[in-house]
C-alpha cells in the first residue's frame, strides 16, 4: 500500500495559505479581537455585583423572580471564588463567537432549506466539522492567527457552527408547506416571505440551534484556554496542568454557572422573541391567573430595558469616578516613567523571570511593557529593536542557532541561572535510587515505565535516542508518552500515594518546590550538558539604561529562589503572575534591593557603613518591633548591627559597660527611673522618639460600667478577685501593687497575679474569645489595642503618675563611635498608628519571622528608610 | 365570454417533462412515463370557466386536481399549455406579474386552512391586503368587513387557534375576499371540515355566490358537494379530465364506467331535476287516466297531472303526486306551457343504475361532453 502523505498535503496547504493570505487572516485577527476587547471591557468595566444585578434583572425578565436571584447568587458566588474577571472575559469570548457563528450560520441554513444542492454540500462539511477533535483546529488557528483570544474564538466558531446552520435549516423546512404555498398564492414576494413567513415560525427551532451553538461556545473554552484566551479555561486549563484541585473545581464551578445561565436565558429568550412561543407563554398564562403569581410576574419588556439601562448608567458612573485599584508602589523612582520592553517565552522559568523584574522595574518608577513571543519572534524582535531585554536564553546549545544568526544585533547581559538540566527524577521516598543505573535495576518497583511529556519534546527524543540505550533502560522500560500536564498529574498522585514513580523532569521546574525529588544521576552523560539561562538586550540598551543594564547583569538567582518563585507565581494563577511575584517577595524581603539597588537613593551606604552597633532590646512588642526595624534600616546603610535580648536589669548593667552600645525601650521619666539613675553617668540619653505612652490597667470594652480605676471597687466577683499582671520587677507592677491599687482602695479586694507579659496576652484572648471579664495590666502603646477593643481604666488621681516618654539611651560613648547613627536616633520619631501597625505586622509574622513581618510593614511604608536614615546626596 | 380558459394543459414532473409531454400527445399513457421515472399529474387539459359561475374539479387523490388548481394561478408553471384570465396568458407572465395578478385578481383558499398561526384573525384576514400594500387602517376595514360577510365579526381579535376548524375556514375564506379578486380558487376547502359543518359551509358560499357573484374553481373528492356547489362539473382520472358537465349530465349520462361508479352514492333524487328526466309530452297523450278519460290535449295532460313543477324541481319533490295518480306529472317552462311530462314509471327508472354504455362507445374527454340532449337520449333509449 503506497503511503498516501495526506497530513503533510495539509500542511503544506496551510503553510501556502499563512504565506499566500496573511493580509486576510490579520483582517480577521483584528475584527474578532476588536470584537472581544470591545465587549470584554463592557462586561469587565461594572463592579461585579451590578453586572450581576444587570444580568439578574435579565434573567427576571425572561424567566422569572426565582431564577432572577438564582442567577445573581451564581454570579455573586463567581464573584466571591474570584473568578470574576475570567468569569466575563469567557462570557466576552463566548458571546463574540456565539454572534459570529450565528452571523454565518443562520444565513448558511436559509440557503440551505432552500436549495437542495446546497444543502446537499453543506452537509457533509457540517459533519466533517462537528466530528473533527476540535483540538484539530487549534493547530492551523495558531498558524493562522497566533496565540490568544483570537485561534480561541475561530476554533470556538467552528465547533458550534453545525448545529446553527442545522437548526436554521429544519426549522425553515419545518414550516407547514401549506402557510408557504398560502403566501405564495397572495402573491408575497419570495424574500418577504421568509422574513414573515418562514422565519418567524422556523424561530422556535432557530432559537434552539442558537441556545446549541451557545452551549458548545461554552464547551469549547477550556480548549480556547489552550491556546492562551484568556478566561475559565485558562483556569481550568492551569488547574490541570499545575494538579490543582481546587482551583480546577473554582473553574468548573464558575463555568457551570456560565452554562447554567447561558442555557436557561437562550431557551427562555425563544418565548420573549419567537411570535408562536409568545402566543402559547399568553395562554399559559391566561389558564394560571390563579397561584403564586408574583414569582411568575415578569416585568415588561420596557420596564426591564429600564431597569438595566439605570444600573448600566450606575455602573459606567461608578466605573468613572470610582477609584483606580492599587498600583505598582514606587518605592524609589529611578525610572521616572521610562519604558522598557520586554519580551518572554512562555516557559515557566521566563515568565517568572520576566514578571519579577516587572514588578522591579515598576518598584523602580520604570514603566515595564511585557509581551510573550515564540522563540524566532522574541530574537528577531529583539534584533530589530522593538525589545530591549528579555532573561530566557538558553545558551549555549538550545539557542545557539538564534545566538549565531543575530549575536551581533545583541548584547549578552550574562546569566542568571545554570546550569541548566534535563533529568529524569523519582520521589524522594523511592530509596536507593540515585542514578540511572540504580533505575535501571528496579524497573519492577517502577512498572517497567517511566512517565514522559510531549512526544515532540527535545528531551523526549534525548530519552529515546540516547538515555534509554545509554542505560540500558530500553529492555525494561517503556517511556510513557503523553503530556507534561499529564506527567504532573500522574507526579501528583503517586506522590500523594507514596508510590514509585519515575517521570522525566528538567531543572529549572517549579516540581522540584512542590515536591520532594531525587535528580537521577547521570554519571555517563547521556543528558549532555545543560545551558546557562542568559539575559540578552538589543544592541545599545546597556548604553540607553546603565542602571537597568547594571541591574540584569548581576541578576542571579538560585534553584530554590527560582523554582520557589514559578511555585508562587504557578499558585497566584494564570493572569495574576505579577501578585504571584509580589507574593515571592513578600516571603524573601530585601531581595528587591539585593536585585535592584537604588542607587543613590534609599539604600545607600551610609557614612558609617560597616560599624557595628550593638543593640539591646527588652522581650516587649514595641522594643522588638523597632530594633528589628533598625536593623533592617541599618543593614540597608551597610551597617552590620548586632541585636541581643536582655531582661531590663543586665540591659543597664550592659549598656553602663559598653557590652550594649544603645536600646530604644527606655521608659522615662518614670518605669526604668531606678535603673536610670543608678547608671546614668555611663550612660547618654539620645532622645525620646515616642511620648504617647502610659501605664494602666484595661478591660474588654464589652464589660459595661468600668470605665475608671475607682469602678473597680466593689466588682471584685466580676473579675475574680484578680488582676493579670505582667513580669514580676517590672516598674509597672511594682507601682501597681505599691502605689495604684492603695490610691484606688483596692488593696483588699483585689490580687495582682505575677506572670509574664505573653501570659497575660493569652489570658486576654482567652477571656476575650468567651467574653469573660478580665482586667489585665497593660500598657501603651500595645498591639492589644489594635486587636481588641479594650477600654483603658481612667486614672484621675494620677497613680500611675506621669506619662512616660520613650528614650533611646545608650552608652557614654556612643554619639562618638556612631555619629551618623546618632544623629538619625536624634531626629527619630514615630506616631501612635505607625508603631501600632508595626507592631501588629511583626506579631502577625509570628515568632522567628520578625524580619518579614518588619519587611512587610517597611513595603508599605515606601520612602520610610529614607526617613528614618536619611543620607546625604 | 370565459372568465378563465385552460387549453391544453400537461403538467409532467420528472426529468425531460418535454419529451413526456410530446410521447403523450403521441399516444402513450401514464403508466408507460412512470415507468421512465416521470409522473404525469394533468394531461390534455381544456376548459372554460363563465364569469359567475362555480366550476367544481372532482376527483379522488392523485388524479391531478390539485395541480390543475395550482396551474391556474401560476404556482405551478404548466409543462404545456396556457391559461388565460380575461384573455391574458398568465404562462407568458413575468414572476412578478404573476405575483401581481394573484396579489390582486386571484384568491385562493386552502384545505388545512393555511392560516398564518403568529398573526390574529383581523391580521390574517388582511394578509392579502397587506401584500398588497394597502395602507393600514383600510387594510383594517377591508378585513373587518371581509370578516363580517363570513360571520366572524367580533372575533377580530383572536388568534386562529382559538377558533374551531369552521370558523378557521371563514378566516380563510375572508382572507380569499379581502382582496376583492374576482377569482376564488377553493382547494378542497371544506374537505377537513366536519359533515354537518361542511353543509353550513357550502349554503354560506351558495349565499355569498348570490350576492358577489365570484368566479369559482373548487377542487373536490365530494360528488355530493360538487353537485351542491357545482354549475358546471369536471371530473379527473389518472390526470385526464374525463367528462365536464352539469351535476344532472354527469349523474343521468355518465361518460364512462368510472364516472358511473362515482354517481352511485349519490342521492340522485335531490340531485336529479324534472327538467332532466321529462319526456316529451306527446308520450302520454292517447293514454287513458285512472278515471277512464283519454288525454287528448296538452291542456288535457295539465289538467290532469297530480302536481305542476318546474323544470328545476328536484324529482325528490315527485314522488308524493306520482303515488296518488298513475298519470304523469305536468312539467313547465317558464310561460306555464308544458315542455314535458314525468311519468311514474320514468320516475323509478332513473332512480336505477344508468346501463352501462356500450363497449367503445365511451366518448373521448375532450369531446364535448357537454353537448345538451345525450341526457335525455339515453334515458329515453333506456
Amino acid at each position: 500500500m503506497p503511503r498516501l502523505q495526506l497530513g503533510d498535503w495539509i500542511n503544506s496547504g496551510v503553510n501556502w495559505l499563512r504565506d499566500n493570505l496573511s493580509w486576510l487572516f490579520d483582517f480577521i485577527s483584528s475584527v474578532v479581537q476588536g470584537m472581544y476587547d470591545g465587549v470584554n471591557t463592557v462586561l469587565s468595566g461594572p463592579e461585579p455585583l451590578l453586572l450581576a444585578g444587570i444580568l439578574a434583572l435579565l434573567a427576571w425578565w425572561l424567566r422569572g423572580l426565582l431564577p432572577a436571584v438564582l442567577a445573581f447568587l451564581g454570579f455573586a458566588l463567581i464573584d466571591s471564588i474570584e473568578l470574576w474577571g475570567e468569569a466575563m472575559n469567557t462570557l466576552a469570548l463566548v458571546l463574540v463567537a456565539g454572534v459570529i457563528t450565528i452571523v454565518f450560520a443562520v444565513p448558511l441554513g436559509i440557503w440551505a432549506s432552500r436549495n437542495r444542492a446546497v444543502s446537499a454540500v453543506i452537509r457533509p462539511v457540517l459533519d466533517f466539522m462537528q466530528t473533527m477533535p476540535a483540538f484539530v483546529y487549534l493547530i492551523p488557528g495558531i498558524f493562522f492567527f497566533g496565540l490568544g483570544v483570537v485561534p480561541g474564538v475561530v476554533a470556538t466558531v467552528i465547533f458550534s457552527m453545525p448545529p446553527g446552520v442545522r437548526m436554521t435549516e429544519l426549522g425553515i423546512r419545518q414550516v407547514d408547506a401549506e402557510l408557504v404555498e398560502a403566501a405564495d398564492a397572495f402573491g408575497t414576494h419570495p424574500r418577504r416571505t421568509l422574513l414573515r413567513v418562514q422565519l418567524p415560525l422556523a424561530l422556535p427551532t432557530i432559537m434552539a440551534g442558537v441556545n446549541q451553538v451557545i452551549m458548545l461556545a461554552l464547551s469549547m473554552v477550556v480548549i480556547a484556554g489552550m491556546v492562551g484566551a484568556e478566561g475559565l479555561g485558562s483556569t481550568v486549563f492551569q488547574a490541570i496542568s499545575s494538579v490543582d484541585v481546587a482551583m480546577g473545581f473554582e473553574g468548573g464551578i464558575a463555568v457551570v454557572i456560565l452554562a447554567m445561565y447561558l442555557d436557561r436565558m437562550t431557551s427562555a429568550l425563544n418565548q420573549r422573541v419567537s411570535p408562536l412561543a409568545r402566543r402559547a407563554l399568553a395562554k399559559e398564562k391566561a389558564k394560571a391567573l390563579s397561584g403564586m403569581k408574583v414569582l411568575h410576574w415578569r416585568p415588561a419588556t420596557s420596564v426591564a430595558m429600564v431597569g438595566v439601562v439605570v444600573l448600566a448608567l450606575v455602573a459606567g458612573g461608578m466605573s468613572m469616578f470610582g477609584g483606580d485599584d492599587e498600583g505598582p508602589k514606587v518605592s524609589a523612582n529611578v525610572g521616572k516613567g521610562q519604558s522598557v520592553n520586554i519580551g518572554y517565552i512562555n516557559w515557566d522559568e521566563g515568565v517568572a523571570s520576566t514578571f519579577l523584574w516587572k514588578e522591579l522595574l515598576e518598584q523602580r518608577g520604570f514603566k515595564p511593557k511585557v509581551q510573550s513571543y515564540d522563540v524566532g519572534a522574541l530574537y528577531t524582535g529583539m534584533a530589530a529593536g522593538n525589545i530591549d531585554f528579555e532573561t530566557d536564553s538558553w545558551l549555549p546549545t538550545t539557542h545557539a542557532a538564534y545566538w549565531a544568526k543575530y549575536k551581533s544585533k545583541l548584547e549578552n547581559l550574562g546569566s542568571w541561572y545554570g546550569p541548566t538540566s534535563l533529568e529524569v527524577a523519582v520521589p524522594s521516598y523511592v530509596k536507593g535510587v540515585k542514578t540511572l543505573d540504580d533505575l535501571e535495576k528496579k524497573s519492577s518497583t517502577f512498572k517497567k515505565k517511566i512517565v514522559g511529556i510531549e512526544p515532540g519534546a527535545g528531551e523526549m527524543k534525548l530519552m529515546q535516542d540516547k538515555v534509554m540505550p545509554g542505560y540500558g533502560l530500553n529492555k525494561n522500560f517503556s517511556l510513557v508518552k503523553g503530556s507534561t500536564a499529564a506527567m504532573l498529574s500522574q507526579l501528583d498522585r503517586s506522590y500523594a500515594k507514596k508510590e514509585p514513580i519515575a517521570v522525566t523532569l528538567w531543572s529549572p521546574h517549579w516540581a522540584y518546590d512542590k515536591y520532594k525529588l531525587t535528580k537521577l544521576k547521570d554519571p555517563k552523560g547521556a543528558f549532555g550538558k545543560g545551558d546557562r539561562i542568559d539575559t540578552l538586550a538589543r544592541k545599545g540598551f546597556s548604553k540607553e539604561n546603565p542602571q537597568v543594564a547594571k541591574w540584569l547583569k548581576n541578576f542571579k538567582l538560585d534553584e530554590k529562589q527560582l523554582t520557589s518563585l514559578e511555585s508562587a507565581i504557578q499558585d497566584a494563577g494564570k493572569g495574576k503572575e505579577q501578585q504571584g511575584v509580589r507574593a515571592w517577595l513578600k516571603q524573601n524581603p530585601g531581595i528587591a534591593n539585593k536585585l535592584a539597588p537604588v542607587p543613590g537613593g534609599a539604600d545607600q551606604k551610609g557614612k558609617d557603613a560597616g560599624a557595628a552597633p550593638m543593640i539591646g532590646y527588652f522581650p516587649w512588642d514595641e522594643d522588638i518591633a523597632t530594633t528589628y526595624l533598625w536593623k533592617n534600616v541599618l543593614e540597608r546603610r551597610g551597617y552590620k548591627p548586632e541585636i541581643k535580648q536582655y531582661d531590663v536589669g543586665s540591659m543597664f548593667t550592659g549598656m553602663s559597660t559598653g557590652q550594649v552600645d544603645v536600646e530604644f525601650d527606655g521608659w522615662l521619666p518614670v518605669a526604668q527611673k531606678q535603673y536610670w539613675d543608678k547608671y546614668k553617668k555611663n550612660l547618654v540619653d539620645v532622645g525620646s522618639w515616642y511620648d504617647k505612652t502610659s501605664l494602666e490597667i484595661a478591660v474588654p470594652s464589652y464589660v459595661k460600667g468600668v470605665k475608671s480605676l475607682a469602678d473597680l471597687k466593689g466588682k471584685a466577683s466580676t473579675f475574680d478577685g484578680k488582676i493579670v499582671g505582667i513580669e514580676p520587677g517590672t516598674g509597672e507592677m511594682k507601682l501597681l501593687k505599691g502605689k495604684v491599687l492603695k490610691e484606688y482602695g483596692l488593696d483588699k479586694e483585689y490580687k495582682v497575679s505575677d506572670g509574664s507579659s505573653p501570659a497575660m496576652l493569652a489570658q486576654l484572648e482567652r477571656s476575650y474569645a468567651k467574653k469573660e471579664p478580665v482586667a489585665v495590666v497593660l500598657w501603651t502603646p500595645h498591639w492589644a489595642y489594635s486587636k481588641y477593643k479594650l477600654t483603658k481604666l481612667a486614672d484621675p488621681k494620677k497613680a500611675f503618675g506621669a506619662n512616660n516618654q520613650l528614650h533611646t539611651l545608650a552608652n557614654k560613648s556612643f554619639p562618638k563611635k556612631f555619629p551618623e547613627f546618632n544623629g538619625w536616633l536624634k531626629k527619630w520619631h514615630m506616631t501612635e498608628k505607625e508603631l501600632a501597625s508595626l507592631e501588629q505586622a511583626v506579631q502577625d509574622a509570628g515568632k522567628g519571622n520578625e524580619e518579614k513581618g518588619v519587611q512587610k510593614w517597611m513595603d508599605a511604608h515606601p520612602g520610610i528608610v529614607d526617613k528614618m536614615a536619611p543620607v546625604a546626596p | 365570454m370565459a372568465k378563465l380558459r385552460a387549453e391544453r394543459l400537461y403538467k409532467v414532473f420528472g426529468r425531460r417533462p418535454d419529451e413526456a409531454v410530446a410521447r403523450l400527445e403521441s399516444g402513450a399513457d401514464r403508466e408507460e412515463l412512470r415507468a421512465s421515472g416521470t409522473t404525469a399529474a394533468v394531461i390534455d387539459a381544456s376548459f372554460a370557466v363563465e364569469a359567475g359561475q362555480i366550476f367544481v374539479v372532482m376527483g379522488l387523490s392523485g388524479s391531478g386536481k390539485s395541480t390543475l388548481l395550482r396551474m391556474l394561478n401560476g404556482l405551478l408553471e404548466p409543462t404545456a399549455g396556457a391559461v388565460l384570465f380575461d384573455d391574458d396568458d398568465l404562462t407568458a407572465l413575468t414572476p412578478k406579474g404573476l405575483r401581481e395578478v394573484r396579489s390582486r385578481k386571484i384568491s385562493m383558499v386552502f384545505q388545512h386552512f393555511a392560516l398564518f398561526p403568529h398573526r390574529s384573525v383581523l391580521e390574517n384576514a388582511a394578509y392579502g391586503l397587506e401584500v398588497q400594500g394597502v395602507p393600514r387602517e383600510e387594510r383594517v376595514r377591508r378585513a373587518t368587513e371581509a370578516l363580517e360577510l363570513v360571520g366572524l365579526a367580533g372575533w377580530e381579535k383572536s388568534w386562529p387557534d382559538e377558533l374551531s376548524g369552521g370558523m378557521q375556514q371563514r378566516v380563510g375564506l375572508a382572507r380569499a375576499l379581502a382582496t376583492d379578486a374576482d377569482m376564488l380558487l377553493m382547494d378542497e376547502s371544506f374537505s377537513a371540515l366536519d359533515p354537518l359543518i361542511r353543509r353550513d359551509m357550502q349554503d354560506q358560499l351558495l349565499q355569498l355566490q348570490k350576492r358577489l357573484k365570484k368566479t369559482i374553481v373548487f377542487i373536490t373528492h365530494d360528488l355530493n358537494e360538487a353537485m351542491r356547489l357545482g354549475d358546471r362539473i369536471a371530473v379527473m382520472r389518472d390526470g385526464r379530465i374525463v367528462q365536464i358537465g352539469t351535476a344532472e349530465d354527469i349523474l343521468v349520462t355518465p361518460a364512462n364506467d368510472y364516472v358511473a361508479s362515482f354517481t352511485q352514492d349519490v342521492d340522485r333524487s335531490r340531485v336529479l331535476t324534472a327538467g332532466a328526466i321529462m319526456a316529451e309530452p306527446s308520450e302520454v297523450l292517447g293514454t287513458t287516466t285512472d278515471d277512464g278519460s283519454t288525454l287528448r290535449t296538452e291542456q288535457d295532460v295539465l289538467a290532469a297531472a297530480p302536481a305542476t313543477v318546474t323544470e328545476s324541481t328536484p324529482i325528490i319533490e315527485l314522488f308524493r303526486p306520482c303515488s296518488r295518480s298513475g298519470v304523469a306529472v305536468a312539467v313547465t317552462g317558464d310561460d306555464g306551457a308544458l315542455t314535458g311530462v314525468v311519468t311514474r314509471a320514468r320516475l323509478l327508472a332513473v332512480l336505477g343504475e344508468p346501463d352501462s354504455p356500450p363497449d367503445g362507445a365511451e366518448p373521448p374527454a375532450g369531446d364535448s361532453p357537454d353537448a345538451p340532449g345525450t341526457a335525455k337520449k339515453v334515458i329515453t333509449g333506456a
